[in-house]
C-alpha cells in the first residue's frame, strides 16, 4: 500500500516545542545542574564550541554523558566509535553526536534505541536509560528549534474493524478459571493484606477488584500472550513449581475464560472507518517542556516493578522504592494510597541538599490527582524530611488546600509556619492538577496552580539555610509513614532554580503522559484518496482513553478535500462494539466545508471524549462509526421506551395524624379567639416553635412535642383568662372574680366547662373525645384544684380555669386530625 | 401539679375509631385543608354539603378559611425555597407567589414560568417590595396579616429589574435566586427545580447512556485519578443536567460573599442583552467557567440555549410534552418545558395528597387516587385547588 507522508505544522499549545525565545522559552540559559559527582567528573578543557549548537550539545548532552559511569568510559577520546564524549574537542564530539541521535524526533535516535535495547544501561533499567536519553536529546532539541514543532503524519496500514472479544462485565468466567489459580499461588503478594502487599492485587479476597486488576494481564485473543503466562515462561517470576508448566496452566486457565466469552460481531449496518489501535499511533508529545534546572525527574512510565527511576540525568539518580500500596496506573503515573509510599535512599537523596543549597532557590513540579478532598496532616505528597518534625520541604494537602513546608532561615525545622492556599480558594481539586511550588531568597515562596499563581508569601528575604543531609525524599507519605496521602503521580520534578510563571505555564502545556495521532482512514467513505480523521488519544488513566482534537486531513503535499462533508453522529469504536457510555461526538451534525481546509487539517470539534478501555492499550482496537458521513447513512432511531418500574406498596401508614406546628398555632389561635401575634403567645410560640411537632406523621409524635404543647396551649389560656372582654366572651356568666366555692360550685360549673366543650371539642362528633368522659376529667380536675386546705388564694378561680382550658386545648381533641 | 394533671387529661382525650358521617368527614376535611378546627357554623355547611355529594363545595369553603393560606399553603412551599426542605424559613416572595397562583386559580404552571410576583398590598404598612432585602415580606408575618387578603399580583419584571422574557416564575423570584442560584454553579436551580416541581432527584434520573458533550470543564473526568468514576456515576446526571442548567446562563445572585455570606442583602443578577460578562467577554456570568482546568476539552458555555437530552432513553418516562421543541434559550422556556411535563402534574398531585391524606400513596388505590387528582388538575387549566378538593374527598373518611 502506498504510503503518504506529509508534515503538519501542529499549532496546538500540547504539541508545540517552546523551547526558545517567546514568552513559552526560558528566560535565561541555565546551566544543567551538575550531572556528575566525585570522580566520575569529566572536565572539559578543549577547544571552545564553534557555534551555539555545539554549545548547546555540550550543555545538554555531552555534560551528562561524558562521565565514566555512563558513556565516558567508552565513547570518549580514542575509544570507541562514535566518540560523541570525547573529551579533546567539543566539535568533534558535536560531529559525532550527529549521527546518532535524530533533533526532529528524539525518541527515535539511534542512540536511545541502542540503550533502551540493553547496551550499557546505567541503572537497571534499561528503558529509564532510555528515557533520560530521550529527554537530554529532547532538551538539545527545543534549545535548539523554535516554536513550532512540525509532526509527521505518516499513513497507518489499513485495518478493517473485525468481529472482537470484549472483557464481561460479569467476573464468573474470571472466578471460574483463573481466580483459583491466582488465590492458591499469588495471594501471599499479590492482595491487600499480604504480608508485603504488592500490586496489582489480582488475588484479591473481592473477586470484582481482582478480576479489575487481572484484566490487563490477560489477552483473551492471545492467552499464551498474556502477562499472567509471560511472568511464568520467560521471566520465571515465582513459578510454583516448573516454570514452563505453570505457564501452561495458567495459559490454559486463560483460554478457558477465552473460550466462555462470546465474540463480539460488528453490526453490519454500521457506517464505519478503518481500525486503529494505540500501537499504530503516532507519538504526538515530543517534550516541549522547561527541564533545565530539573535535578530529579520522575515521569513513572516503567509501569511495572518496584522502582520508579529518575530519569533527570543527573547523578547520583534518586530511584524511588514502593513500600505497600503504590501501583502503576495507565498513561504512565502510579497511584499511592493506603500508606503506601515511593522512597529514595538518603544517600540519593542528599543531592537535593547539595544542588538546591548551591543555588539557594528551587521548585518542586509534580502532576497529582488527589484522590479526595478530605485528607489533611497536612498529607505528605512530595517531602524531604525525616519525620514529622524535621524536614527541608513538603508539599502537602489539607483539605482543597496544598500547603507548601519549607526550612529557610525565616521557619523553623519543621518548615513552619507553611504556606497554604486560601480555603476560600478551594485551589486543590480531586482531579488531574499541576502543581508547582518555589522558593528563591527574593521572593520567598510561591505556589502555583494550574500555571496560576495561588499563594505567595508577603515578602521575601529568608533563604535557604541549614537543610540536612540526612533526609529521605518521598512520594505519599511521610518517611515516618503517619502522613499517608492518597492519590495518583503522573510526573514529579525537583528543580534547583525557581521556575519562572513562563516556564511553570510551558510545563503545564507541555502537560503529561504521552499523546498519539491516530488516523482514522475514511477514504472509502468520502471519496477522497488518503483522507483521514485524526484524533488525538492518550491513556487518560487506568480506565479510559481521551480522544479529543477531531479533525478531518488529507495526507499528501497540496492534497485536500474537494467536496463538501457532511458528518453526523460521529462515535468511537472499541473492539468491535460501540461502547454505551462517554459518546461526546454522537450530537455532532456538521457540514465540514472544502473551501475551509487548511495543511492542518479541518477541526470537527473542541470537546473530548473519555472512553473506557476494555481490553488494555496494549489490545483495544479503536474504529469510528457514523450516522452520516458523506453521501454514506445509517439513520437511527432511539426507540427504547423505558420499562415501567415496578411501584412497590408501602408500609401501611397510619389513617391519621397530629396538627403540626403551625397548625397548633393557628388552631389555639381559632380556638380561644386569641390573636396568634399577641404578644406573650408569640413570645411563647418562637421559643418553643421548633419543639413542636415538625411533620403530621402521628408515629413521629414525641412526649417533647407534648410539653411543648402544654406550654402554648397554657399561654393562649392565659392571654384569654386575663383578657376581661374576650373572656366574658368565651365564657358567658362566669364571674372569675368569684372565689372557686361560688365559680366551681356544682351549679356553676358548666360555665366552664360548656365552652370549652364546644369550642375546642365540637358538638356531635363520634370522631372527637366522649364529652361525658371529658367531663369527667373537667370535674376531678376542678375537685382537685378547690381543694386548697383553707381558704383558696383570690386567684384561684381564674387559674382554674386556666388550667382546665389547658388540658382541653392541649389535648388530643385539638392535637389529632 | 397543673402539668401533672394535664398530662393525665392528655392520655384520657383519645379519639374514638368510629365510622364517619357526614360530619366527621367535613371535621377532618376542614381540619386538613385548613389545618385548624371549623366553626360549628362551617361544620354545618360543610356537613350539609357533603351530605348532598357535593364534596367539591365543601372543600372549597374549607379553602375559604384564612389558615388554608397561612398555613396549609405556605408549609407545602416553604420547602421548596432553601437547600435543606426545611419549613422553618420567613416568608417570601417564592411562597407568596405560589400562594397567589392557587388562590386567584391561576395557571399553576406559571410557577416556573410566569411574569408574576405576589407582592403585600399597598396600605397596609408595610416596607416596600426589594430586590435586595425580605423586609417586605417579614413584615407581613410579623403584622400576622393574612395571605388571602394581603396578597396582590404584579409582575417580576416590575419591579426586580429582571426583563420580562427573563422572568420564570418562582425560579427567578428573590428567595429562589437566593437560594438557588448563590455562588456554585447554577446547577443547583435545576436540581432543585426538578425534585421541588417534578419530584424526582438526579439520582433517580442517572442515565449514563446520553451523550456527554455538554459537559462543562468544570467537572472532572478522572475524579481522583479514577475515570470509572465519572463514567459510572458522574456522567449519568451531568450528561443530561449540564445542558438543561444551561438556561441559567446569564443569572447569578450578587452579594459581598465576606460581608454577607448568606446573601441577606443580596439580588438576583441578570445579563440582559448587550451586556457583556467581563470574565467570558459574553452575556455568559463567570460560574459558568469555573474550575475550567479540571477537563480542558469539556464544554464551554457560550449562551443560554438549553437542550433536553432527557427526552429519549429513560427518563422519557417523566412524560414530556410532546408539542414543544425540547430545547429553548432561557430559564423561561425551561421552565415551560418543566412545567408542561407529566410528572409536573403528577408530582404536584402528590404534594397535595401528602398535605391532605397526611401520608404518602401507599397502595394501587392511592397511587390510582393520585392519577385521578392529576387529570383533574390538568384538566381544570393546573388550578391547584381542584387537586386540593379531589384529594380532600378522597381522604375525608368514610
Amino acid at each position: 500500500m502506498m504510503k503518504h507522508i506529509t508534515s503538519f505544522f501542529i499549532a496546538l499549545a500540547i504539541l508545540t516545542l517552546t523551547a526558545c525565545g517567546g514568552s513559552g522559552g526560558p528566560s535565561t540559559t541555565a546551566t544543567p545542574p551538575a550531572n556528575a559527582q566525585g570522580s566520575d567528573v569529566t572536565a572539559y578543557t578543549g577547544p571552545a564550541p564553534n557555534t551555539a549548537d555545539v554549545q548547546r550539545f555540550k550543555i545538554n548532552l555531552w555534560d551528562s554523558l561524558s562521565a565514566k559511569n555512563r558513556c565516558g568510559n567508552c565513547h570518549t577520546t580514542g575509544g570507541q566509535t562514535p566518540q560523541f564524549v570525547r573529551t579533546d574537542d567539543i566539535n568533534a564530539a558535536y560531529a559525532a553526536a550527529t549521527t546518532i541521535v535524530d533533533l526532529n524526533n528524539p525518541g527515535m535516535s539511534r542512540m536511545v534505541a541502542k540503550v533502551a535495547g540493553g547496551h550499557n544501561c546505567w541503572l537497571t533499567s534499561a528503558a529509564a536509560c532510555g528515557d533520560v536519553l530521550t529527554r537530554l536529546i529532547t532538551n538539545w532539541a527545543n534549545d535548539a528549534q523554535g516554536a513550532v514543532k512540525s509532526i509527521a503524519l505518516v499513513a497507518p496500514t489499513l485495518k478493517t474493524p473485525g468481529d472482537a472479544k470484549s472483557f464481561p462485565t460479569d467476573a464468573a468466567g474470571f472466578q471460574s478459571n483463573i481466580y483459583p489459580l491466582l488465590t492458591l499461588y499469588c495471594s501471599r503478594c499479590h492482595r491487600e493484606d499480604a504480608a508485603v502487599p504488592q500490586a496489582p492485587f489480582f488475588a484479591s479476597v473481592n473477586v470484582a477488584a481482582a478480576y479489575q486488576a487481572a484484566r490487563s494481564k490477560i489477552d483473551l485473543d492471545s492467552p499464551a500472550n498474556s502477562r499472567l503466562v509471560l511472568r511464568l515462561r520467560n521471566e520465571f517470576h515465582n513459578c510454583w513449581s516448573s516454570c514452563a508448566a505453570n505457564a501452561t496452566t495458567m495459559e490454559n486457565a486463560i483460554q478457558a475464560f477465552s473460550n466462555s466469552v462470546p465474540v463480539t460481531h460488528l453490526d453490519p449496518q454500521l457506517v464505519v472507518s478503518k481500525a486503529l489501535s494505540i500501537k499504530d499511533g503516532i507519538v504526538a508529545s515530543s517534550g516541549g517542556r522547561y527541564d533545565s534546572a530539573a535535578v530529579a525527574l520522575w515521569e513513572f512510565k516503567t509501569g511495572s516493578g518496584t522502582t520508579a527511576f529518575d530519569t533527570s540525568g543527573v547523578s547520583p539518580a534518586m530511584d524511588l522504592t514502593f513500600t505497600g500500596d503504590v501501583s502503576w496506573v495507565g498513561g504512565y503515573g502510579i497511584r499511592v494510597q493506603n500508606k503506601g509510599r515511593a522512597q529514595a535512599s538518603t544517600t540519593s537523596s542528599s543531592k537535593l541538599q547539595r544542588l538546591i543549597t548551591s543555588t539557594g532557590e528551587y521548585s518542586i513540579e509534580a502532576w497529582v490527582a488527589p484522590g479526595n478532598v478530605t485528607q489533611e496532616g497536612p498529607a505528605r505528597i512530595v517531602s524531604y524530611s525525616a519525620g514529622t518534625q524535621a524536614r527541608n520541604f513538603t508539599l502537602g494537602q489539607t483539605l482543597y488546600n496544598y500547603d507548601f513546608l519549607a526550612r529557610t532561615s525565616a521557619t523553623n525545622a519543621d518548615g513552619m509556619p507553611g504556606l497554604s492556599t486560601k480555603d476560600a480558594d478551594r485551589a486543590l481539586q480531586a482531579t488531574l492538577q499541576h502543581v508547582v511550588v518555589t522558593f528563591d531568597p527574593t521572593h520567598g515562596r510561591r505556589i502555583y496552580v494550574n500555571a496560576k499563581q495561588v499563594a505567595a508569601d508577603a515578602s521575601g528575604g529568608a533563604s535557604v539555610k541549614d537543610w540536612d543531609n540526612t533526609f529521605a525524599f518521598v512520594l505519599g507519605n511521610e518517611v515516618s509513614g503517619d502522613r499517608p496521602w492518597s492519590g495518583v503521580l503522573r510526573l514529579v520534578a525537583v528543580h534547583n532554580r525557581a521556575l519562572t510563571i513562563e516556564q511553570i505555564k510551558r510545563n503545564f502545556d507541555a502537560g503529561v503522559g504521552e499523546k498519539f495521532f491516530l488516523l482514522f482512514s475514511v477514504e472509502h467513505l468520502i471519496d477522497t484518496p488518503a483522507s483521514y480523521l485524526l484524533f488525538e488519544v492518550e491513556q487518560y488513566d487506568s480506565y479510559a482513553y481521551l480522544f479529543s482534537s477531531p479533525r478531518i486531513v488529507v495526507l499528501g503535499t497540496n492534497a485536500r478535500i474537494v467536496s463538501d462533508i457532511p458528518i453526523k453522529g460521529l462515535r468511537i469504536g472499541v473492539n468491535g462494539k460501540e461502547p454505551t457510555v462517554g459518546q461526546s461526538y454522537a450530537t455532532l451534525d456538521t457540514t465540514l466545508l472544502a473551501a475551509d481546509y487548511m495543511p492542518a487539517g479541518l477541526p470537527l470539534a473542541s470537546i473530548g471524549a473519555v472512553i473506557a478501555t476494555d481490553k488494555g492499550a496494549q489490545d483495544d482496537e479503536f474504529f469510528l462509526t457514523f450516522e452520516r458521513i458523506g453521501s454514506h447513512t445509517n439513520v437511527r432511531t432511539d426507540n427504547s421506551s423505558p420499562t415501567p418500574k415496578p411501584v412497590a406498596d408501602l408500609t401501611p401508614q397510619a389513617d391519621v395524624g397530629v396538627r403540626n406546628f403551625a397548625e397548633i398555632n393557628a388552631s389555639m389561635a381559632a380556638a380561644t379567639t386569641v390573636p396568634a401575634n399577641t404578644t406573650a403567645v408569640k413570645a411563647t410560640y418562637d421559643k418553643i416553635l421548633q419543639q413542636l411537632p415538625a411533620v403530621e406523621r402521628i408515629d413521629g409524635f414525641l412526649a417533647s412535642n407534648q410539653t411543648a404543647v402544654t406550654q402554648l396551649a397554657i399561654s393562649y389560656c392565659n392571654s384569654l383568662v386575663e383578657t376581661p372582654a374576650r373572656a366574658s366572651a368565651f365564657f358567658p356568666g362566669l364571674d372569675l372574680n368569684s372565689p372557686p366555692s361560688t365559680a366551681f360550685a356544682q351549679a356553676n360549673r358548666h360555665l366552664t366547662i360548656d365552652p370549652l366543650l364546644d369550642r375546642l371539642i365540637g358538638s356531635n362528633l363520634t370522631s372527637q373525645p366522649d364529652v361525658p368522659a371529658v367531663t369527667t376529667e373537667l370535674n376531678a380536675l376542678m375537685d382537685r384544684l378547690t381543694t386548697c386546705g383553707g381558704t383558696c388564694p383570690s386567684d384561684r378561680t381564674r387559674t382554674v380555669v386556666k388550667a382546665s382550658c389547658a388540658a382541653v386545648l392541649g389535648s388530643a381533641a385539638l392535637l389529632v386530625q | 401539679m397543673t402539668l401533672r394533671l394535664l398530662a393525665t387529661m392528655m392520655l384520657v382525650l383519645v379519639c374514638a375509631g368510629t365510622l364517619a358521617g357526614p360530619r366527621e368527614q367535613a371535621k377532618r376535611m376542614h381540619d386538613r385543608l385548613a389545618g385548624v378546627p371549623p366553626s360549628s357554623a362551617t361544620l354545618d355547611q360543610m356537613a350539609a354539603m357533603i351530605g348532598a355529594g357535593d364534596t367539591r363545595g365543601a372543600a372549597l369553603t374549607a379553602m375559604d378559611n384564612d389558615a388554608f393560606y397561612d398555613v396549609t399553603l405556605k408549609n407545602m412551599a416553604m420547602p421548596w425555597t432553601n437547600r435543606d426542605f426545611s419549613v422553618f424559613r420567613p416568608l417570601n416572595d417564592y411562597v407568596a407567589t405560589v400562594i397567589g397562583v392557587v388562590r386567584d386559580g391561576r395557571d399553576f404552571r406559571d410557577v416556573l414560568s410566569g411574569d408574576v410576583l405576589y407582592i403585600g398590598n399597598t396600605g397596609l404598612g408595610l416596607p416596600s417590595y426589594s430586590s435586595s432585602s425580605n423586609a417586605h415580606y417579614d413584615a407581613i408575618e410579623t403584622q400576622g396579616l393574612h395571605l388571602k387578603t394581603a396578597l396582590i399580583a404584579t409582575t417580576q419584571s416590575g419591579v426586580t429589574g429582571v426583563p420580562a422574557a427573563a422572568t420564570a416564575g418562582v425560579l427567578t423570584t428573590r428567595a429562589g435566586a437566593k437560594a438557588f442560584f448563590i455562588d456554585g454553579t447554577n446547577r443547583a436551580m435545576l436540581r432543585f427545580t426538578l425534585v421541588n416541581h417534578l419530584c424526582t432527584d438526579l439520582e433517580q434520573l442517572k442515565d449514563t447512556s446520553r451523550p456527554p458533550d455538554r459537559i462543562r470543564q468544570d467537572v472532572t473526568r478522572s475524579p481522583g485519578g479514577d475515570s470509572r468514576i465519572f463514567l459510572n456515576n458522574c456522567i449519568g446526571c451531568h450528561s443530561g443536567m449540564d445542558p438543561l442548567a444551561q438556561a441559567f446562563a446569564y443569572y447569578d445572585f450578587a452579594h459581598d460573599v465576606d460581608a454577607d455570606p448568606e446573601g441577606d442583602n443580596g439580588a438576583i443578577s441578570y445579563n440582559d442583552a448587550g451586556a457583556t460578562d467581563p470574565a467570558t467577554g459574553n452575556r455568559v456570568k463567570k460560574k459558568y467557567r469555573i474550575n475550567s482546568d479540571n477537563f480542558k476539552f469539556g464544554y464551554i458555555t457560550q449562551d443560554d440555549h438549553w437542550n433536553n437530552y432527557w427526552r429519549s432513553g429513560q427518563n422519557s418516562a417523566i412524560g414530556w410534552d410532546v408539542a414543544s421543541p425540547g430545547s429553548g434559550s432561557g430559564a423561561k422556556s425551561l421552565g415551560q418545558e418543566l412545567a408542561n411535563s407529566h410528572a409536573f402534574a403528577q408530582c404536584h398531585s402528590v404534594h397535595v395528597f401528602k398535605t391532605v391524606c397526611l401520608r404518602d400513596p401507599q397502595d394501587a388505590a392511592d397511587r390510582a387516587r393520585v392519577d385521578t387528582i392529576t387529570n383533574t388538575f390538568t384538566a381544570s387549566g393546573y388550578k391547584l385547588k381542584e387537586a386540593f378538593a379531589n384529594a380532600a374527598a378522597y381522604c375525608m373518611g368514610q
